[in-house]
């Protein structure tokens, strides 16, 4: 592969991402199944880079979820995001950082749309008003988490403990990187990297000393799907793309996989799982998965975060042959501890899934 | 009496001959050419459909028309022309200018860079190439292998790359591309027999005379394959063939196949350099972005300015027949000009 | 006389996915759904483009519509820029405003959305929380995340979350201020309207079909169109 074809399209993708005073706003998924992500992005943003950082408890779900699963009206979802720009407008913030990717492919169709279609803006100011007597201004800027970190990698290289560095053999990790289909397939201007090959994930592995490998079905979909998985009689539709991947990322050996969106880790962690139940089948070596990691959760660890306190012993797969490659230092004997430092037991054993401990 | 002089700008098949004509008929040319010969895009082809006869034949038998009367200045492109009257002050850029009657501009097309159409690999994936690569190992007669330097067993042809494509901005059809990929594909199959050839494309535009029995000929003796399916995007595997996804719209059903090599039809642009020369004297542009010409049916070698003239494909797409043909036209159009007859008095409700 | 074609067209996410057709076929290519269901993006979209009714009509009452994963591939290689995942939003959307839903095996699981999806939005202001994903509705989640609900008090605390907490934080508890405005604003923009006729509409062909609805998740129905697949989706290849 010529990288610089791919460098020459990067240059021509690239989009203003604000340096501070961020209003962030949450993730149902994420939320729900990596809380510790984004309490990393929080601490990374505050603590490591010195940024003012902003939420308030009382912003809600976009809908995107609904919206996606065709049980909200498109008018219903224009207003609640109306109502979520409002919010910042009161709090004085105008970057707009939402944590999900569909809310963030969500807030661009929305602000397309205003911007083609005043009329409709204006229609939905009046909603907001009668139902709630907020006023709005559009952001300054709508940016996803991720490109604050593509925008500061070098930053946290900086202070980075460890990198993505086989520390037996000195070589790069090799490191699958996928996008959320609602990042940068509908408005690829609105992507670092554009549509084809977006870079906002590539750009902080390789900033963090690994190597992003292409591999077939690099842009397909992990398989979300909405409806597909929230109803249990179309799950299948949603383990098969997963499944695709898996099979055409094989021959390249991964070292782990890197993604952006708050789905796509579930999806492609708990899916290895499932493929192992059914078909036996692992993609790692020995018998093991290949890791998930969120852009959040890889940042904490090279930053020397605890992985337990990042949320890592909730992934289905197993992190630790990984963070012994990295030569990461944790504790394993933390891994099954409560808040209070209490034993909680342990998840039953899979069948076919190696586990290490 | 002093001759009339027509600058001719742009040294391309359609330049040379409508040089050659204007010369014959009594006036003096200048033929200005940025590159240092003649001949144009025809240079880099070497056969040409339907035919299959060469290129260089073709030019050969124009440049016969290059009398010593044409002045010909190579390595040279025009600085400055501004219009006084009915004549054009000429500036060239070794120094020299010319008071000229009337500007010819045949300035030609450039092809569509595939590197825009991301989602095809040019320039990233190895053993993606374009019609235009290919043509250049015809005619620099190597031998066509991947860039692993094996035999290709499967080629794949993708058909409008850059044409009839409004996310790279284009909507126009080149015309010639069709034709184009099935000469190629015959043309390979005459060096590979064994290999298998398949053309994706959408619609098979083989409007020319013996277009349609080249293509029956190309499926039926060399036993090419056609699907219709427009390619979506392709891929670079481990060994570095290339992964293929179209869907085969005439059983409707996506397909996923590998091929050796991926030539890319690449279209006509406008030659983004005579930006400059209609900068110059103020042509317009057509809503393709070629020049426009003054009606589509009947003054298409007529611009907006008058006294400037168009031949060849800074207009639009066209073959080479048809570029020699428009050509001549444009000779006889200046020349009712310069010699003001009768004919070039007519009127019609502008179409451009 | 129907008027689904220019319903269809009052639809903002219609106009602006479906322009004119040429069938190159770029989007089927992609297509995730197109893998793995019978279906076929480009023909849906060029059925829509014929205009003709009693097809469209057809398609409502489809399963085919439900098939398309929203992942948006297609709006990224059409050449005429069209995105045929649009024009399922439209139709789907078509079909559930005018009832045709309830004719098929997919757009009967609406109801399962709205119940759990749906009717969580209201309750506590989020799409998806712990709680919704109940490890008996979801053995896919694994045994990690059974063992995660188990604990998940103390192990949401150990990440820094705000578990049902007051004030900021992961999965806190969203004030009712909140949830009162947005159950204004379903009132007023019509999901309110969307979710009733939901209800209404499969409580309907939930008697004809002998099957007993009644709230929450624990009904014949409401088991029925979450869990039954008749096996005839796939295109096997």
């Amino acid at each position: 592969m010529l990288e610089e074809g791919k460098k020459r399209i990067w240059a021509e993708y690239q989009k203003a991402v604000p340096d501070n005073n961020y209003y962030f706003v949450r993730s149902c998924i994420r939320q729900t199944f990596f809380p510790g992500s984004e309490q990393a992005f929080i601490r990374i943003i505050r603590n490591e880079l010195g940024k003012d950082i902003y939420e308030t408890p009382y912003h809600t779900t976009c809908t995107g979820i609904g919206y996606h699963s065709d049980i909200i009206p498109f008018e219903t979802t224009m207003t609640v995001v109306a109502r979520q720009f409002a919010l910042m407008t009161e709090a004085g913030y105008s970057n707009y950082i939402p944590s999900c990717i569909t809310s963030f492919g969500l807030y661009t169709e929305v602000l397309e749309t205003w911007h083609h279609f005043p009329e409709i803006e204006a229609h939905i100011r009046e909603n907001l008003w009668k139902a709630t007597k907020r006023e709005f201004k559009i952001p300054d800027n709508l940016s996803h988490p991720s490109d604050i970190f593509y925008h500061f990698r070098k930053n946290i290289a900086e202070k980075a403990k460890y990198s993505l560095v086989d520390i037996e053999s000195g070589q790069p990790l090799n490191v699958v990187e996928h996008i959320g289909c609602h990042y940068s397939k509908m408005f690829p201007g609105k992507g670092i990297g554009g549509a084809e090959y977006p870079c906002v994930l590539i750009g902080m592995i390789e900033a963090w000393g690994g190597n992003a490998i292409d591999y077939p079905e690099r842009r397909h979909c992990c398989g979300f799907g909405f409806r597909q998985y929230i109803v249990q009689s179309n799950r299948g539709y949603s383990v098969s793309c997963s499944r695709k991947k898996f099979e055409s990322m094989k021959p390249y050996q991964p070292d782990l996989i890197l993604t952006n969106c708050p789905g796509c880790p579930m999806f492609l962690d708990r899916w290895q799982y499932v493929i192992s139940e059914i078909e036996g089948k692992t993609y790692g070596k020995n018998n093991q998965g290949i890791p998930v990691f969120t852009y959040e959760e890889l940042a904490g660890l090279i930053l020397g975060y605890d992985p337990w306190e990042l949320g890592l012993q909730l992934h289905q797969i197993d992190c630790e042959p990984l963070l012994k490659k990295m030569g990461i230092k944790y504790n394993p004997s933390e891994k099954y501890l409560g808040y209070n430092r209490e034993y909680i037991g342990k998840p039953e054993i899979t069948k076919n899934l190696f586990h290490c401990c | 009496m002093n001759k009339k002089v027509v600058v001719v700008v742009g040294g391309g098949i359609a330049g040379i001959e409508a040089s050659a004509f204007l010369s014959y008929m009594g006036f003096e040319v200048v033929l200005v050419e940025k590159e240092n010969t003649l001949g144009g895009h025809v240079l880099n082809w070497e056969k040409l459909f339907p035919t299959m006869r060469y290129g260089s034949e073709v030019l050969d038998f124009l440049l016969q028309g290059i009398s010593p009367k044409v002045n010909v200045y190579t390595c040279c492109e025009v600085n400055s022309i501004s219009k006084k009257e009915h004549q054009f002050f000429v500036e060239l850029s070794n120094g020299e200018n010319f008071i000229s009657d009337a500007v010819l501009v045949t300035t030609g097309y450039d092809l569509f860079d595939a590197r825009i159409k991301e989602e095809y690999g040019y320039g990233i994936y190895e053993n993606v190439f374009t019609s235009a690569d290919l043509e250049m190992i015809f005619t620099a007669k190597k031998t066509l292998l991947t860039k692993q330097n094996k035999v290709p067993l499967k080629i794949g042809f993708v058909h409008c790359v850059g044409s009839r494509d409004e996310k790279v901005g284009n909507v126009y059809c080149s015309k010639v591309c069709c034709v184009t990929a099935v000469k190629q594909s015959i043309e390979i199959k005459q060096i590979y027999p064994d290999s298998e050839i398949y053309c994706f494309y959408m619609d098979l535009r083989m409007y020319g005379m013996h277009f349609e029995h080249l293509y029956k000929e190309a499926q039926e003796k060399y036993g090419v394959h056609f699907i219709r399916g427009r390619l979506s995007e392709c891929f670079e595997n481990v060994d570095k063939s290339i992964l293929v996804k179209v869907e085969d719209t005439l059983t409707g059903r996506p397909l996923k196949m590998n091929v050796d090599i991926l030539v890319l039809m690449v279209g006509f642009v406008p030659r983004k350099s005579t930006k400059k020369i209609a900068d110059l004297i103020g042509l317009e542009n057509g809503r393709n972005g070629f020049f426009k010409t003054k009606d589509q049916h009947t003054l298409t070698n007529v611009s907006n300015i008058p006294g400037v003239f168009f031949a060849g494909c800074c207009t639009s797409p066209k073959t080479i027949t048809n570029t020699i043909t428009d050509a001549r036209a444009a000779a006889s159009t200046i020349a009712s000009y310069l010699l003001h007859h009768e004919i070039d008095k007519r009127t019609i409700n502008l179409a451009p | 006389m129907t008027q689904y074609f220019k319903t269809l067209q009052e639809d903002i996410r219609f106009r602006e996915g479906l322009s004119a057709c040429i069938n190159c076929g770029t989007c089927t290519a992609i297509c995730a759904a197109a893998e793995f269901y019978q279906y076929d993006p480009r023909q849906i979209v060029d059925i829509v483009q014929s205009r003709n009714e009693l097809e469209i009509e057809e398609l409502l009452k489809s399963d085919t519509i439900w098939y398309c994963g929203e992942c948006m591939s297609c709006k990224t290689r059409c050449p005429r820029g069209n995105t045929p995942g649009l024009v399922i939003m439209a139709l789907r959307t078509l079909s559930q405003d005018s009832g045709l839903f309830i004719e098929s095996e997919k757009g009967r699981q609406q109801l399962a959305i709205k119940r759990t999806i749906g009717e969580w939005i209201l309750k506590t202001g989020y799409c998806v929380s712990p709680e919704l994903i109940n490890p008996e509705m979801h053995p896919e989640q694994g045994p990690v995340w059974k063992w995660e609900i188990d604990n998940i008090r103390t192990l949401m605390k150990k990440m820094g979350a705000n578990y049902q907490g007051d004030g900021p934080g992961a999965l806190r508890k969203i004030p009712e201020e909140a949830l009162s405005e947005l159950k204004s604003i379903f009132d007023i923009t019509g999901a309110t309207q969307r979710f009733e006729k939901i209800e209404n509409d499969s409580s309907k062909k939930a008697e004809e079909m002998g099957l007993k609805l009644t709230d929450g998740l624990d009904n014949p129905y409401m088991q029925y169109i979450y869990k039954h697949n008749s096996q005839n989706h796939h295109n096997n290849q």
